[in-house]
């Protein structure tokens, strides 16, 4: 009797636990929905939460979105984005001159100075930008001075003609270069401490591990909590000082983002960017939400050189890839896993991206609306050029085998919710005309090596613009590319397509001096690329994040970018 | 001389002989120890070594793939390009001089690193035990001396309760209710961050474990001989408790302390993640995920020396509570 009561009372507790789950969650989407978050009253700082831990706060060795975000707020180089996304000069006096022949740059600079009052001169930019190419520092993005003409010992083309000039000698014309002079391994180091702190060469970034270092943006660094916040700073002697009203900026290092998401409702940040996906549909009326332009795809990638396609002719494994792309309903995913107005992709170079030649950079493969349901008849028929069997049940949906047996198809994704729920809808898609897609969540770090080594059959992709160039989409696909997962021009199999014209036109685009026909270039790779459906683009990414009503001032830029110097925060 | 005299001093005598040996038998204990936590030390790393080594991954693999050019560079500075066998070598005898590395990820000092956020778990790993003792001993005690009254039947509730709700649930409701709800305390304060609610999440779990523990032993302790003859000699009911049954009823707790505390100052990735604390917990996890080796060499290694000196001092702790244990054995 006495254990009848106790369990009866346990189980009774644990209805009341779980129904308080429940409740509590729905309070906070609904006061999200109608009534304005818990304000932070301290207008001299900004909260800002953006992700966890940085691995390089060095604008030359870092590589994520978050790390540049920090460094465009600490540093700035000869040109930056205004509040419209425009480039527009920081440390330069104007936008640079360009000769005739569009391969000289001559940037003037204005006279400014490092946090701790030192002359910031054009050396420092000779020295920053011959060190982000060196050996020894191991950035990752070096190749970006690729386009940079090199001396006889290796050294860049660059020269300071005086305190305050620079020259730079460009390989080619390159119509993104202005772009890359506001990107951070194109920012300004301090020589000294880089230097003082590397003695060996073995300890490249080490100069700015902890909190004190001279930097020359908005900001610096001046307390740092390993894994819990950091705090920068204003700097008086950023070249633009007298704009900035904040006193402070002061990240909260997390990526747990139940507990960011906490912290924004609570008042305790100002910025968040990123919104769990569950609450996404509750927050997006609300003003508070933003959406923002981003450059960069998201695609599904085969292997061209899978087991899958064995047996067949290049064309027809193409044919197959099409009919898989065909059956994936983009306005599906879009609607119900993305939920933030992304667009549906008809081609692989993101929509809003510039031809270098002055133009909007527009091409369509199919209609992306279209697909799905809608496309099945289309998709049959090309699975039938393929070479397979397909067998209409009747009912809408189609039996399809492969030399007499039912096509199964890996995908490889790693953990996440939404990728997985976008590799459920695919599934599904693909169900309709019976072939089976078995789902495999993998390690994060083991998926990319799998994805990089071609060990995988169909994998989940996703590329965000570094600058707004075609070029920066399409060569990740030369066979040299470290990116090149579709191992395009990298297997032997005679189901692959041939790919060394691609590998060709890329370069002829890198040494293109014509604008108009590089454009043209840009165009016939693109189409060569989409002809193999190696990849399968399934939507152009935007970029959301929740500002508190108080806070206005803050910009994005579309490859991710948060300017957070020019904030204004009011007490209400 | 009398004879008292005579006896009160070979009785001193004989205490300090006996003193002395036991002391030399506690010293050549803890040597003995401590050669088999080298040993330990020294497979544990071994192990671990090869076997990061065997997983598929690695330390350069980002989603924007790394340049081969600045990949070999990478890989030569740090080893990488050597076989496993001797980048092991290598690595520990450079450990032996006190050279902890790098990360990996980072290329920031390993050692500085662990060093501060292990002081950030310790410091809340110590909070929570405390708790955990001092209040599982407490109502251990409670519900022993109330079985089955109502007194117990709440204690064993919520023990119940307590061991079976995972933590970061129980994290995520405190969350919700201390910080959403009744607004009391910051979800975030980067200048003073509030530890109450990890410390309570940490130690709801040990504490629940040490009450059941407790009550067990407790009423073990209460049914035995000795007890019964104290109560019959008219030993007072408190110090009958706390003096006579307590001492020996703490016997297993202590034997679940000593491990239990070296996991718990090792921290807790779920609760260091919702209540944003850099601690080693998720520096563990993440450097696992990062394939980070230099870091997760250095934080197992570390681990692994708290964990056998927690064992070292636990056994001791046995001795001086349980006489009847031999060093010998």
């Amino acid at each position: 009797m006495k254990k009848k009561v106790l369990s009866l009372l346990l189980a009774a507790t644990m209805v009341f636990s779980l129904a308080a789950c429940g409740s509590s969650s729905k309070k906070s989407s609904s006061d999200s929905e109608n009534v304005a978050t818990a304000v932070n009253t301290d207008t001299s700082t900004l909260y800002v939460n953006l992700a966890s831990e940085p691995d390089y706060l060095d604008p030359a060795l870092n590589t994520s979105v978050d790390g540049a975000c920090l460094a465009v707020n600490s540093f700035v180089g000869l040109l930056t984005y205004d509040e419209s996304g425009e480039l527009t000069p920081a440390l330069a006096e104007s936008m640079p001159e360009v000769s005739e022949d569009e391969t000289t740059y001559t940037v003037h600079m204005i006279e400014s100075k490092w946090s701790d009052g030192t002359e910031l001169t054009a050396n420092d930019f000779v020295y920053s930008w011959n060190r982000a190419i060196a050996e020894e520092t191991a950035s990752d993005y070096a190749y970006l001075f690729d386009v940079v003409a090199r001396n006889e010992d290796g050294t860049l083309a660059v020269t300071a003609d005086d305190d305050y000039t620079l020259t730079i000698h460009l390989n080619a014309p390159c119509p993104y270069f202005n772009q890359l002079l506001a990107f951070p391994i194109f920012m300004p180091v301090p020589q000294a401490a880089v230097e003082a702190a590397n003695p060996d060469g073995t300890t490249p970034g080490a100069w700015c591990q902890e909190a004190g270092f001279v930097s020359n943006g908005a900001f610096t660094l001046s307390e740092w909590k390993h894994n819990e916040s950091m705090t920068y700073v204003k700097n008086d002697n950023f070249y633009n000082a007298d704009k900035v009203e904040l006193e402070k900026l002061n990240y909260m290092l997390s990526a747990d983002n139940t507990a960011t998401y906490a912290a924004y409702n609570s008042g305790d940040l100002d910025f968040i960017d990123d919104v769990p996906t569950d609450e996404i549909p509750s927050v997006s009326g609300n003003d508070e939400f933003n959406v923002v332009d981003q450059l960069g795809t998201y695609y599904v990638a085969f292997n061209v050189g899978s087991d899958l396609f064995d047996g067949m002719t290049s064309d027809q494994a193409s044919a197959f890839r099409e009919a898989i792309s065909l059956l994936i309903d983009r306005d599906y995913i879009v609607e119900t896993v993305g939920q933030t107005g992304q667009v549906a992709a008809d081609s692989f170079i993101p929509e809003g991206m510039e031809d270098g030649n002055g133009e909007a950079y527009e091409s369509s493969y199919y209609d992306a609306d279209a697909t799905g349901a809608e496309s099945t008849e289309d998709a049959v028929k090309l699975l039938e050029k393929a070479g397979c069997e397909v067998e209409d049940n009747g009912n809408g949906t189609y039996t399809t085998t492969l030399n007499g047996e039912t096509i199964s198809i890996p995908y490889i994704l790693n953990e996440n919710d939404g990728h997985k729920k976008i590799a459920q809808c695919i599934q599904q898609d693909l169900a309709a005309v019976g072939i089976e897609m078995t789902i495999e969540v993998e390690d994060w770090n083991v998926f990319l090596e799998e994805r990089k080594d071609g060990n995988f059959t169909f994998a989940r992709e996703g590329w965000v613009a570094d600058y707004d160039d075609p070029v920066n989409m399409l060569e990740i696909f030369s066979s040299a590319s470290g990116n090149d997962d579709p191992q395009l021009g990298k297997t032997d199999s005679a189901a692959a397509p041939e790919w060394t014209a691609y590998d060709e036109l890329i370069q002829q685009i890198y040494a293109e001096t014509d604008s108009a026909k590089r454009a043209e270039l840009l165009h016939q790779a693109e189409d060569m690329l989409m002809d193999t459906y190696a990849v399968i683009p399934i939507y152009f990414y935007n970029d959301i994040y929740m500002q508190k009503s108080n806070v206005t001032g803050v910009y994005a830029t579309v490859f991710g970018n948060k300017y957070f110097m020019y904030a204004h925060k009011t007490a209400e | 001389m009398n004879k008292r005299s005579i006896y009160k001093r070979n009785n001193k005598f004989m205490r300090s002989i006996l003193e002395r040996e036991c002391e030399s038998k506690l010293l050549k204990y803890i040597g003995k120890r401590v050669l088999l936590a080298i040993v330990s030390i020294l497979i544990v790393s071994a192990i671990t070594f090869f076997a990061m080594n065997a997983i598929p991954g690695g330390p350069f693999n980002k989603e924007k793939a790394t340049d081969p050019a600045v990949q070999a560079e990478l890989e030569a500075r740090y080893n990488l390009d050597k076989p496993v066998p001797t980048q092991y070598v290598l690595y520990m005898g450079k450990l032996i001089h006190g050279d902890w590395g790098v990360s990996l990820k980072t290329g920031r000092e390993i050692w500085p690193d662990i060093t501060s956020k292990f002081a950030v778990s310790a410091k809340l790993g110590i909070s929570a035990m405390i708790v955990a003792t001092i209040f599982g001993i407490v109502l251990g005690s409670i519900a022993a001396l109330t079985r089955n009254k109502w007194p117990d039947r709440l204690i064993v509730f919520f023990t119940t309760l307590g061991t079976a709700m995972p933590s970061f649930v129980l994290a995520t409701l405190l969350l919700l209710l201390f910080c959403l709800q009744l607004k009391w305390i910051p979800v975030y304060n980067s200048a003073n961050p509030n530890y109450v609610l990890p410390i309570i999440a940490l130690s709801v779990y040990p504490m629940a474990y040490i009450t059941r523990l407790t009550k067990t032993s407790m009423l073990d302790a209460l049914n035995q001989d000795y007890v019964r003859t104290a109560k019959a000699k008219g030993v007072s009911r408190l110090k009958l408790i706390f003096v006579h049954a307590l001492r020996n009823a703490l016997i297993p707790v202590i034997t679940y302390l000593g491990p239990q505390i070296a996991y718990i100052l090792t921290g807790s990735m779920v609760i260091e993640n919702i209540f944003t604390i850099g601690g080693l917990g998720s520096a563990f996890v993440t450097s696992i995920t990062n394939r980070d080796y230099t870091t997760i060499m250095a934080v197992t290694i570390f681990l692994a020396i708290l964990m056998v000196v927690a064992n070292l001092i636990t056994d001791i702790c046995y001795k001086l509570t349980d006489p009847r244990i031999d060093f010998n054995n």
